[in-house]
């Protein structure tokens, strides 16, 4: 009773605006910290801003310049570097002519007023374009020593484009990222300020962010932001005013449609976290709402179990409407933004897979904020390695779906191994290696491929080899050492290799830092009656034909078992023979050498040599060569071409239904 | 007008079609024989890469993802790319003539052996309109009278064939390219389904027309051999426009009943679970008699249609002189020679 009084107050207070389970104090010391008061115009599709930066300097050489990221300026005009990645790409990612900007009316030092504007000056470190308006880099008039703080001063006008990519507006909806002037991340060789890429995301420093947002009344309750709402106000001239505070994030994203319908959940685990989630749903998704919050708690649970506590005491869900999808799957700090369809059978696990994808985002990327730009990898392939383990832990497989006229159906094939679905990776895998920046693939599916699903499948091939609990010990000291910095991909080896108590970075070299590919198999496997030896033997010491009489009784079956390295990549992989009476005989292999060959003489029958038998090299391109039977079992194929002619009768009927 | 309605025109033609199964019979060994093109390349693939694998023995009862995708991957040509043309004209937007052309593998070979289908399909329904119109008939019936009336009747289906690949292109194709902007601009996904629903339905009645035009023309072309082959071709449009409703009940009924059969062997899913439920003879089994089933309802769809335009007399080609004062009868005048005249005159 009293579980459910307090229950009851919670929610009370979470619709009007409150949190009680704030923390309000920083996780870790503020590097850049930002104080935004903005204004929604959503006829114009401007929000116009004016914010103050504190910003630190953390490294041990002074700053003589600042570099800021104006990440809409990707959406002025064709020229754009990331316009000109757009080029070819297929149409299911076109980007509308529909454009952004943000421009600075206002930057100054906030202690005496310097006014910085007639120094800007756009670069463009990543590739030259001169006419590429992402990065600016401004001088300023002292630098700024090694530990000392400054604030800055800026005015700005976001002009939102339509949403086809991560950011902007779809008639009343508003999904506002990447769009106030952000600072870039110095380190100790320099600004690390990356240009707004098509396939690329971010990396900022971690700050303290406390934002107001002002928009028409009949935005009301219909607004959700990074962080906790601290206060709602409304005005008589029908505007309303909401204030939200986050610490120790890199970055502020938020959204406003006056069709959501705002629901609430509460999360309570001990030692993974309390969170309040609150869920801005499509209205037409509205009976998908406990599958939303179900998922979430999921990837809570999930992620949290492996990597420590959610630290955060809120967490908002953005179900994008109709034709904004292009703002679906897209993470920020205590902040994601998912997607669904009217119609989503739940065996084929959406939205459920891409809302604990994204949730999982909240550690790779949030928590662990690595470079994206640099090391997509360390975001994208971790989540979608962690994402098939919480969502088969707490869903099992997945179906296989088709899309009719727009209708996802559901087919009966499971998608049963690990990570089976990121099977695209095989048609890229010799497109490049994985150890490049984002903006240096071959083309986007070369960057999915490799990014989310080869890195996927090596975790999960890693995770095989070395065992899961090592691999979550190391996930989790990761993690913990970690928190709240920007990790590298060693960093991940170097606790690899604590944990294990080996090095293992050949291990990444060969999975992720190589465009090789992976392939074992079985070339033959052969087991045939043994017969006694022929020809000339020495009797009484002369040669005679025929065999001694312990050689002349041949018993038993002689078996060739031939496995083969097809890829060009090496890694330790099992082999087992299985004899009949339940024999077996198992070898580790160090795959070094194109082939390996059993021979036994005199042996019970084989029945099947396999290699990989524990299917724990899910790179592996071809597994369909894994294994080989002396004798051929011709019922599977039968079957399946009985199918096929069944169904080619009834496709050459169709052929001829409306004629 | 009066007369059966077209549920029990095909019901009529259902019962004509069980009382002719040697029609049936003849269609399914001419699907049997089009999709035996394919048996050896289809099935020397998957033995190759399934007798010897472990994998088969799972592969009996359910199909394993990474195997196909595998299969898929490793031999581009022999699936080519036919999953990605049914994917794409089973896609809101509909595909591109060149997606179609551009087939390679298996699937350009089912795609010419589906071309040679439609040639069949015009011989075969002159086999069957015609054995139809016999009171007793035969196979032989049926290829006498398929050939008989071959180039009318190819004429006809790639006139139909041409329509509805026309109506596919402009009805459903262009009209998604053209809206693709707009559909993405509308509130909610559910008018985004509805505006596609109203697409596929103008396809599917545009495609039932041309369906109904073309059967028409071949019924009355069989019915009325004694018409000029213009005045049977304008019968037959005549015929449809002035039976629509009796026509799309045939039309339906055979829609209905092929649906359902559908529906029911995929719920059913025979194939699934493997030996455990059948043995590869009893599946085969199973399959072609599903096939048979399903080519008897669709001659009874064509016996039905040839119900509905000839067995009510139509003042289209039925003309029936009205009814007045009797003609007086005729009669016989015997002339013998004495009573001719000579002609006169002399020299």
């Amino acid at each position: 009773m009293l579980r459910a009084k307090l229950r009851g107050a919670f929610l009370l207070l979470t619709a009007l605006g409150f949190s009680p389970i704030a923390h309000g104090r920083s996780l870790t010391a503020p590097i850049a910290s930002y104080e935004i008061s903005c204004r929604l115009d959503p006829d114009r599709k401007t929000v116009t801003g004016s914010q103050v930066l504190t910003w630190t300097n953390r490294t041990t050489r002074p700053a003589a310049t600042l570099q800021f990221h104006l990440y809409l300026n990707a959406f002025r005009n064709t020229l754009s570097t990331f316009w000109r990645e757009h080029r070819g790409r297929p149409p299911s990612r076109a980007v509308q002519e529909s454009w952004g900007s943000i421009e600075l009316t206002r930057l100054t030092l906030s202690a005496d007023g310097t006014d910085l504007l007639p120094a800007l000056r756009f670069i463009a470190p990543d590739d030259g374009n001169p006419y590429d308006r992402t990065v600016a880099e401004v001088d300023l008039p002292r630098a700024v020593a090694p530990g000392e703080t400054i604030s800055v001063n800026a005015d700005f006008v976001s002009k939102l484009p339509r949403v086809s990519t991560r950011t902007g507006y779809k008639g009343d909806f508003f999904l506002v990222a990447q769009w106030f002037p952000k600072i870039g991340v110095l380190e100790e060789s320099g600004w690390n300020c990356h240009q707004f890429h098509f396939d690329s995301e971010f990396f900022a420093d971690f700050g303290d962010y406390d934002v107001t947002i002002e928009a028409p009344a009949r935005y009301k309750g219909r607004i959700g932001a990074t962080g906790v709402r601290v206060s709602e106000r409304e005005t008589s001239d029908g505007r309303v005013f909401y204030r939200f505070r986050q610490e120790s994030v890199h970055d502020f994203a938020w959204t406003a449609d006056p069709d959501f319908r705002l629901l609430h959940d509460i999360f309570r685990e001990p030692g993974i976290g309390d969170v309040d989630i609150l869920l801005f749903l499509q209205p037409e998704h509205l009976a998908q709402a406990e599958r939303h919050f179900k998922a979430i708690k999921a990837g809570l649970e999930g992620f949290g179990r492996v990597l420590g506590p959610y630290p955060y005491p809120t967490l908002t869900v953005v179900d994008p409407p109709w034709g904004a999808g292009g703002a679906g799957g897209m993470e920020y700090p205590t902040f994601v933004v998912v997607g669904t369809s009217l119609i989503a059978p739940a065996s084929i696990q959406s939205p459920e897979e891409v809302t604990i994808h994204e949730f999982g985002h909240q550690y790779f990327y949030g928590l662990l904020a690595s470079n994206e730009f640099e090391e997509p990898w360390l975001d994208e392939g971790f989540v979608t390695y962690m994402t098939d383990r919480v969502v088969k832990a707490a869903y099992g497989d997945a179906h296989s779906y088709l899309t009719v006229f727009g209708v996802r159906m559901a087919l009966g094939i499971d998608v049963r191994l690990p990570l089976d679905d990121n099977r695209r990776y095989f048609r890229h895998a010799i497109d490049d290696p994985l150890g490049i920046p984002s903006w240096k693939y071959r083309g986007p599916e070369t960057y999915a491929a490799l990014v989310y699903s080869k890195t996927g499948l090596a975790l999960a091939t890693i995770e095989r080899l070395v065992g899961t609990p090592n691999m979550d010990r190391a996930l989790r000291l990761y993690a913990d050492r970690w928190r709240f910095r920007h990790p590298k991909t060693g960093d991940f080896i170097a606790a690899l290799s604590e944990v294990t108590g080996k090095d293992v970075k050949w291990l990444f070299d060969r999975t992720f830092f190589s465009s090789g590919t992976i392939d074992y198999g079985v070339l033959e496997a052969s087991s045939v009656p043994a017969k006694p030896p022929r020809g000339l033997f020495e009797k009484d010491g002369k040669l005679s034909a025929g065999p001694p009489a312990p050689l002349a009784r041949a018993k038993g079956y002689d078996t060739l078992v031939t496995v083969v390295r097809n890829g060009d990549v090496a890694l330790p992989v099992d082999i087992l023979l299985r004899f009949e009476g339940g024999r077996t005989f198992r070898s580790s292999w160090d795959g070094e050498a194109r082939w390996k060959r059993f021979r036994v003489t005199g042996g019970p029958r084989l029945l099947e040599a396999l290699v990989d038998p524990d299917e724990k090299i899910l790179l592996d391109a071809d597994r369909t060569n894994n294994g080989r039977r002396p004798e051929g079992d011709p019922r599977a194929a039968s079957r399946w071409t009985a199918r096929a002619v069944f169904w080619l009768q009834n496709l050459f009927d169709f052929a001829t239904v409306a004629w | 007008m009066s007369g059966p309605s077209g549920i029990s025109c095909f019901a009529r033609g259902l019962r004509l079609s069980l009382s002719k199964p040697y029609l049936a019979v003849s269609l399914w060994l001419m699907q049997l024989l089009l999709a035996a093109a394919l048996i050896l390349p289809v099935s020397n693939s998957l033995h190759a890469s399934l007798d010897r694998s472990p994998l088969a023995d799972r592969m009996i009862g359910v199909p394993d993802y990474g195997w196909w995708e595998t299969l898929r991957r490793t031999q581009p040509e022999l699936l080519g790319t036919f999953g990605e043309v049914v994917e794409g004209l089973l896609s809101p937007v509909g595909i591109e003539p060149d997606a179609i052309l551009g087939l390679r593998g298996i699937g350009a070979t089912a795609f010419s052996l589906a071309l040679l289908a439609i040639f069949l399909h015009a011989f075969a329904l002159g086999g069957v309109f015609g054995t139809l119109r016999e009171t007793s008939s035969s196979l032989v019936t049926f290829g006498r009278e398929g050939m008989r009336r071959l180039p009318a009747f190819l004429a006809f289906t790639l006139a139909a064939f041409a329509g509805a690949a026309a109506s596919y292109r402009w009805i459903y194709v262009e009209t998604g390219l053209a809206l693709q902007d707009r559909v993405e601009e509308l509130a909610t996904e559910g008018q985004a389904l509805a505006v596609t629903a109203v697409r596929l339905a103008a396809l599917l009645i545009a495609l039932a027309a041309i369906k109904l035009l073309a059967d028409s023309v071949r019924a009355i072309w069989v019915a009325r051999p004694d018409l000029p082959p213009v005045s049977r071709f304008l019968m037959g449009i005549g015929g449809a426009l002035a039976r629509p409703r009796r026509l799309l009940g045939v039309l339906a009924g055979y829609a209905l009943i092929t649906t359902a059969l559908y529906v029911l062997w995929i719920v059913l899913d025979p194939p699934a679970g493997g030996e455990a439920r059948f043995a590869l003879v009893p599946l085969i089994l199973t399959q072609q008699v599903f096939v048979f089933v399903r080519l008897l309802v669709k001659v009874g769809y064509y016996a039905g249609i040839s119900e509905a335009l000839t067995r009510t007399p139509s003042p289209e080609y039925s003309y029936v002189a009205p009814e007045g004062p009797p003609a007086p009868s005729g009669k016989v005048e015997t002339i013998d020679d004495v009573t001719l005249q000579r002609p006169s005159g002399g020299v």
